[in-house]
C-alpha cells in the first residue's frame, strides 16, 4: 500500500505529468523529481497555483470563435500550470456547452472563464453558478422556460449528467420524472441581463408559484429515491422564488443512493477517476478517495483531486499484474496530442489571428482539431464528448497523423518553426542513441516494447545497413531525423498516455 | 504501395456469385432475395439535402382529384414575378402516382432522371416525412435526422446507420465511407473505423515528402508499430494499433480504385463528367467503390456510403419551371447524377444491391415569400434502387390554410385518415428490416427508439413494414 509519501520512479513521475498535463518530456520529469520525490509533494507542487482570469476572446468583446479557440491553446500551450486547463477541459467536457447552439462567443468566453475560476474550487457553488450561467442558460432552455410550461431540459440534463447520473452503482434509478417535472418549475422565468454583464435574475411574471397552479402540487422533490423518506424535500421551504434554485443543488447534494452513500460525491469522484486514472473504477476505490478527501461533505474539487493523485489506483500497484509503463493506458484528448507535440518540440503558437497558428501546409489548430474531432468550445452535444477508443477512426488517425508530418515539416525560422539541432543532440550517431533521445523527448521510450523500438531502429538505420549516422548532414536531417520524429508521433503508443 | 494493374488481375480471381451466376438468373428477384440474405452483399448509400429541400415544389398535385390539394398548393404558391407555382403544364412529363385523396401527382419538372428511374419501378416516393415538435433549427433537425432519435433516448450522437455498424463491425474493419471531409451524423459511432474521403485518388498515408525513396522505409517501420500495439493486452492501445492498420491498408488500396475505375468504365466515367456537377462525382466516388468491392480489390469492403449535397436552403429566388431556376438545377442535377449511377451499376450487374435514401432535415413553408420559402416542417423521401418497389407511399401532408399551424406549416399526426404523417423512423426502420435484415426488437431497443405521449400526436407505434421492399 503506497500513499502520499510513496516515493516516485521515474515512470510513475511520467505518468502523473501526462495526465495532469500536456506530455512529459526527460526533462521535464526531472525537474518534478528535483521539486518533490513523493507523490504528495509532486502532485501539491501541481496543484499550487491560483486560478487565472484568463478569458479567451478578451473580456467584455464578442470575439469570433477563432480568436476564442486560438487564444485558448495558445495558453495551453504556454501555461506554467498545465493542470488547470486540464481540469477547464474536464468540466468543459462535463458542463457540455456548444456554441452551435448558444451563437454567442461573448457568453462561451465567459463560461470559460467561470470554469477556470472554479476549476479546483468548491463543486457544489460550481453547479450553483452553472445555473446562473447565461451560455448554459441558453444552450439547456432556461431562458425560454414560462410558467405555464416549465421547459424540463435543464432540470433533467442537471440530475442526470451534472450531478446524480441516471442510475446509482446498484443500477437504481435517482430520480423520477417527477422530479424533473418539479425541478424545472425552480428554474422558470430565470433570465440574464446582456447590459448587466449577462448576470442572471428571476423574472417573476414567467415564474411558476404555486398559488397560481396548485394541481402540480408543492413544490417537492424525492419522495421515491434519494434518502429523504415517503415526505420528500421541499425546495419552496426557504421561500418561493429566487431561492428555489439554490435549494435544489442543496438538496441534490444531500441525496443519497440506494447504498446509503452520498450519489453526487459517488458520481464526480467516480468521473474524476475516469478522467485522471482509468476506465471503470472500482466502486471501493470511489468510496476511498470520498471518504479520504470528505469530498461528500467539503465538495473540495481540489482536495479529490489530490487524493486521486496520491492513491495506488492511480498508480496502479493495486492492480496485478503492477503499474507498468504500458498498462491501463488512457487514449489522449486531440487537444492534448497537439499541444503536448507542440510544447515537447517548442513549436510555440502567437498572435492574435486565425492563422496565426497555422502549420506550415496546412490548415489551422482549429480545423485540425475538428477533422481528430474535438471543437473547442462546439462538444457534440450535451453528453460532451466520447472518450477514449471514440476519439479514433481512420478520418481521426489520418488527421493526427497529418498533424504529426506538418509539425515536424514546419522549417521555418524563429518560434513557431521546428528545429530539431535544439532539441537533441546532433552529435548522436548510434541508431539506438537517436531513437532513444527522440523518444525520451517526446516522453514515450518506457511505454514502447522491445519490438517497436526495434522497428524504429531499424527505419532510421535501414534494417541496419548504417550503423554510423551523421545527423549533421542535411540530407540525413531532413530524411531519417524529420522522418523519426514524424513516426514516433504516429507511433499507437503516443496517442496513449 | 499501390497496387498495380497486374497484381490487382492475380488478385481477382475469386469470382463473385453473381457473375458465377450470369445475369439472367440473377435477374431473378427470388433468387435475388435469397442470395443477398445469405451473402450479405447489399449496399446502402445515404444522400443528404442540406438546407431545407421543398417538398410542396418536389412531389406536387397536379390537380384536385377528389380533395383540394391543387386547391390549397395555388392558394400558396403563386404566379408571376418570384412566383413558384408549377402549373400542370410544367408537370407533364414527371407524373408519377396519385395521393389518398385521389391527386395526381409529379415530380418537380427538373427531376426527369429521377422520373426515369421511377419509370422503371426503381423509385419509391415516401410523401410527409417528418416528427413530432419539429425544429425550425437545420443544426437541431439534421441532428435528430441523423440521430433518428428526436427524443435523445439512445444517448449521445450516434447515427441510424451509425448505431447498426456498432452492433456488427470491429474496429479492424471500415464498413462505410463518407464521400466528405468529415464522417457524417448519420454514419456517426465509436465502435468501427469510417473512412472519410472527398475523393479516392487524394487519399493517401501523410508521408512527408522529404524523399521518396525513405517512404517504404517509413511504412515498414510504422506498420511494424501497429501490428505491435494491434497485439497489446492493452485495449487502447490495441484499438488505435488496428485502426492503425487498416487506416495504412485502405490509405493505399483505396486510391488505386480510381485508376482501376477509369480504365475499366471509361464510358460511365465521362458520362458523370458530362453532368459536371458535385453530385455527380460524389457517386462516381462511390460507384468506384461499388466496382472495386465487385471485383475484389484486397481491403476494400465497404457497404455503407453517405454523400451530401447542398443549396437546398432556397429562402429567396428559389425558382419555379424555369430551366435556370435554383431548385430546377438542384433537381435536374441530382436526378440526372443518380440516373448515370443506376446505369452504371446496372451495367455491372450491381444496382439490385443497392439501395439509396435521399433525405432532407425540413421542408419549407406553405406560403411563399416574395421569391422562395422559409423552413418548414413534413417532406418527402426518396427510396431508391433495384431491390426497390417503386410507387408512391404515405401521405401528402395537409396544406389546406386552415389546417396549417401558426407557423404556416403542416402538422405532424398520427391519427388516421387521409393526412396521417409517416413517421421519418418508420423509413429508416423499414430498411433497417427489410433491406439490412435487422430484427424489429433490435431496431426499437438499440436505434431508433418509440416515443412517450399522445398516439395521434407522437410516433408510439411503429410500423416498419410501409411495403416499399415487398
Amino acid at each position: 500500500m503506497g500513499d502520499a509519501n510513496s516515493i516516485l520512479t521515474a515512470a510513475e513521475t511520467r505518468h502523473l505529468l501526462k495526465r495532469t498535463g500536456f506530455g512529459a518530456a526527460a526533462k521535464d520529469v526531472a525537474k518534478s523529481q528535483q521539486k518533490g520525490n513523493t507523490r504528495g509533494r509532486a502532485v501539491d507542487a501541481l496543484l499550487k497555483f491560483n486560478p487565472k482570469k484568463f478569458q479567451p476572446g478578451g473580456k467584455g468583446k464578442d470575439p469570433s470563435l477563432q480568436d476564442s479557440h486560438d487564444q485558448w491553446i495558445t495558453y495551453m500551450l504556454k501555461s506554467k500550470f498545465p493542470l488547470q486547463e486540464k481540469l477547464v477541459l474536464f468540466w468543459h467536457d462535463h458542463f457540455a456547452t456548444s456554441n452551435v447552439k448558444v451563437a454567442n462567443t461573448r457568453l462561451m468566453a465567459e463560461q470559460n472563464l467561470l470554469l477556470r475560476l472554479m476549476c479546483k474550487g468548491n463543486f457544489k457553488d460550481l453547479v450553483k453558478a452553472m445555473n446562473k450561467n447565461a451560455a448554459m442558460m441558453e444552450f439547456l432552455d432556461i431562458v425560454r422556460s414560462g410558467r405555464h410550461q416549465p421547459n424540463e431540459n435543464y432540470a433533467r440534463e442537471l440530475q442526470e449528467l451534472f450531478t446524480l447520473g441516471v442510475l446509482d452503482h446498484a443500477g437504481n434509478p435517482n430520480y423520477l420524472q417527477d422530479d424533473i417535472v418539479q425541478i424545472a418549475r425552480a428554474f422558470s422565468g430565470w433570465r440574464y441581463d446582456d447590459k448587466k454583464k449577462d448576470t442572471a435574475f428571476l423574472d417573476s411574471d414567467h415564474h411558476d408559484f404555486i398559488a397560481d397552479f396548485p394541481e402540480r402540487g408543492p413544490k417537492t422533490i424525492y419522495a421515491v429515491r434519494g434518502g429523504f423518506g415517503a415526505s420528500g424535500r421541499s425546495f419552496a421551504a426557504g421561500g418561493e422564488g429566487a431561492a428555489e434554485i439554490d435549494t435544489v443543488i442543496d438538496i441534490i447534494f444531500d441525496h443519497t443512493d440506494t447504498d446509503g452513500k452520498n450519489t453526487v460525491a459517488r458520481r464526480m469522484a467516480g468521473r474524476l477517476l475516469e478522467y485522471f486514472a482509468h476506465a471503470s473504477p472500482d466502486i471501493g476505490v470511489i468510496d476511498e478517495v470520498v471518504a479520504t478527501s470528505g469530498f461528500n461533505t467539503n465538495w473540495d474539487i481540489a482536495g479529490l483531486v489530490r487524493t486521486i493523485l496520491v492513491h495506488d489506483a492511480f498508480y496502479e500497484t493495486d492492480v496485478t499484474p503492477p503499474f507498468t509503463a504500458q498498462s491501463q493506458k488512457s487514449i489522449t484528448w486531440p487537444v492534448d496530442f497537439v499541444v503536448s507535440t507542440m510544447r515537447a518540440l517548442n513549436v510555440a503558437g502567437g498572435g492574435k489571428h486565425g492563422d496565426a497558428l497555422r502549420i506550415d501546409g496546412g490548415a489551422n489548430i482549429r480545423d485540425r482539431l475538428t477533422d481528430m474531432g474535438q471543437s473547442l468550445f462546439e462538444p457534440p452535444s450535451v453528453f460532451g464528448w466520447d472518450w477514449e477508443t471514440s476519439w479514433i477512426s481512420s478520418a481521426t488517425l489520418l488527421a493526427r497523423f497529418a498533424f504529426a508530418r506538418d509539425v515536424i515539416g514546419a522549417r521555418v525560422k524563429g518560434k513557431s518553426g521546428f528545429h530539431p539541432e535544439k532539441l537533441i543532440s546532433l552529435a548522436l550517431s548510434a541508431p539506438g542513441a537517436i531513437v532513444d533521445a527522440v523518444t525520451d523527448l517526446l516522453g514515450i521510450t518506457d511505454q514502447l516494447t522491445v519490438d517497436e523500438r526495434q522497428a524504429l531502429i531499424d527505419y532510421v538505420s535501414d534494417n541496419g545497413a548504417n550503423t554510423v549516422i551523421d545527423l549533421t548532414d542535411p540530407d540525413v536531417q531532413n530524411v531519417k531525423l524529420h522522418g523519426l520524429f514524424a513516426l514516433v508521433l504516429t507511433a499507437p503508443a503516443y496517442h496513449t498516455h | 504501395m499501390a497496387i498495380t494493374r497486374r497484381q490487382f488481375l492475380k488478385r481477382s480471381s475469386a469470382v463473385s456469385a453473381a457473375a458465377l451466376l450470369g445475369p439472367g438468373l440473377f435477374g431473378n428477384p427470388f433468387v435475388r432475395r435469397a442470395l443477398a440474405d445469405t451473402i450479405g452483399d447489399r449496399y446502402l448509400l445515404v444522400i443528404f439535402l442540406d438546407g431545407g429541400n421543398d417538398g410542396l415544389n418536389t412531389v406536387v398535385p397536379v390537380n384536385d382529384g377528389g380533395g383540394s390539394l391543387r386547391t390549397s398548393y395555388e392558394a400558396a404558391r403563386g404566379t408571376g414575378t418570384g412566383g413558384l407555382r408549377l402549373l400542370p403544364s410544367d408537370l407533364a412529363n414527371t407524373l408519377i402516382g396519385t395521393d389518398a385523396t385521389g391527386a395526381q401527382l409529379a415530380l418537380h419538372p427538373g427531376f426527369t432522371g429521377l422520373k426515369q428511374l421511377y419509370d422503371l419501378g426503381q423509385v419509391a416516393v415516401i410523401q410527409g416525412c417528418g416528427y413530432p415538435d419539429y425544429s425550425l433549427s437545420h443544426d437541431e433537425s439534421r441532428h435528430i435526422w441523423m440521430a433518428g432519435d428526436p427524443n435523445n433516448l439512445s444517448g449521445g450522437a450516434n447515427g441510424w446507420v451509425g448505431k447498426h455498424l456498432a452492433a456488427n463491425y470491429l474496429g479492424s474493419e471500415i464498413p462505410a465511407v463518407c464521400i466528405s471531409d468529415g464522417v457524417a451524423g448519420e454514419l456517426r459511432q465509436n465502435v468501427t473505423s469510417v473512412l472519410a474521403v472527398h475523393r479516392l485518388r487524394d487519399l493517401g498515408f501523410p508521408y512527408d515528402g522529404a524523399s521518396d525513396a525513405d517512404i517504404p522505409a517509413k511504412r515498414a517501420a510504422f506498420a511494424a508499430l501497429c501490428a505491435s500495439a494491434a497485439g497489446s493486452a492493452q485495449p487502447g492501445l490495441q484499438y488505435i494499433g488496428s485502426n492503425g492498420t487498416a487506416t495504412l491498408l485502405a490509405s493505399e488500396s483505396y486510391p488505386a480504385l480510381d485508376d482501376l475505375y477509369v480504365n475499366d468504365r471509361s464510358a460511365f466515367n465521362d458520362a458523370y463528367d458530362a453532368i459536371d456537377k458535385s453530385s455527380a462525382r460524389d457517386l462516381r466516388e462511390v460507384a468506384k467503390m461499388v466496382y472495386g468491392v465487385k471485383t475484389g480489390v484486397p481491403n476494400v469492403h465497404a457497404r455503407f456510403f453517405q454523400l451530401s449535397n447542398g443549396g437546398y436552403d432556397t429562402h429567396s429566388d428559389q425558382g419555379a419551371a424555369a430551366t435556370d431556376g435554383q431548385q430546377y438545377g438542384l433537381h435536374q442535377e441530382l436526378g440526372d447524377s443518380l440516373k448515370i449511377f443506376f446505369d452504371d451499376l446496372t451495367d455491372m450487374g450491381e444496382a439490385d444491391k443497392m439501395t439509396v435514401v435521399v433525405w432532407s432535415e425540413f421542408s419549407r413553408r406553405v406560403p411563399q415569400n416574395d421569391s422562395g420559402t422559409d423552413h418548414g416542417s413534413q417532406g418527402p423521401v426518396f427510396v431508391i434502387g433495384g431491390g426497390v418497389t417503386g410507387g408512391v407511399y404515405g401521405n401528402h401532408p395537409n396544406i389546406d390554410p386552415a389546417a396549417l399551424d401558426d407557423n404556416g406549416n403542416t402538422v405532424y399526426s398520427q391519427a388516421a385518415g387521409a393526412f396521417r404523417s409517416t413517421d421519418f423512423r418508420d423509413v429508416y426502420g423499414t430498411i433497417l428490416k427489410h433491406w439490412l435484415n435487422v430484427p424489429e426488437p433490435t431496431i426499437l431497443s438499440g436505434i431508433l427508439p418509440i416515443d412517450s405521449g399522445n398516439a395521434n400526436t407522437h410516433w408510439t407505434t411503429n410500423d416498419f413494414d410501409l411495403g416499399f421492399f415487398t
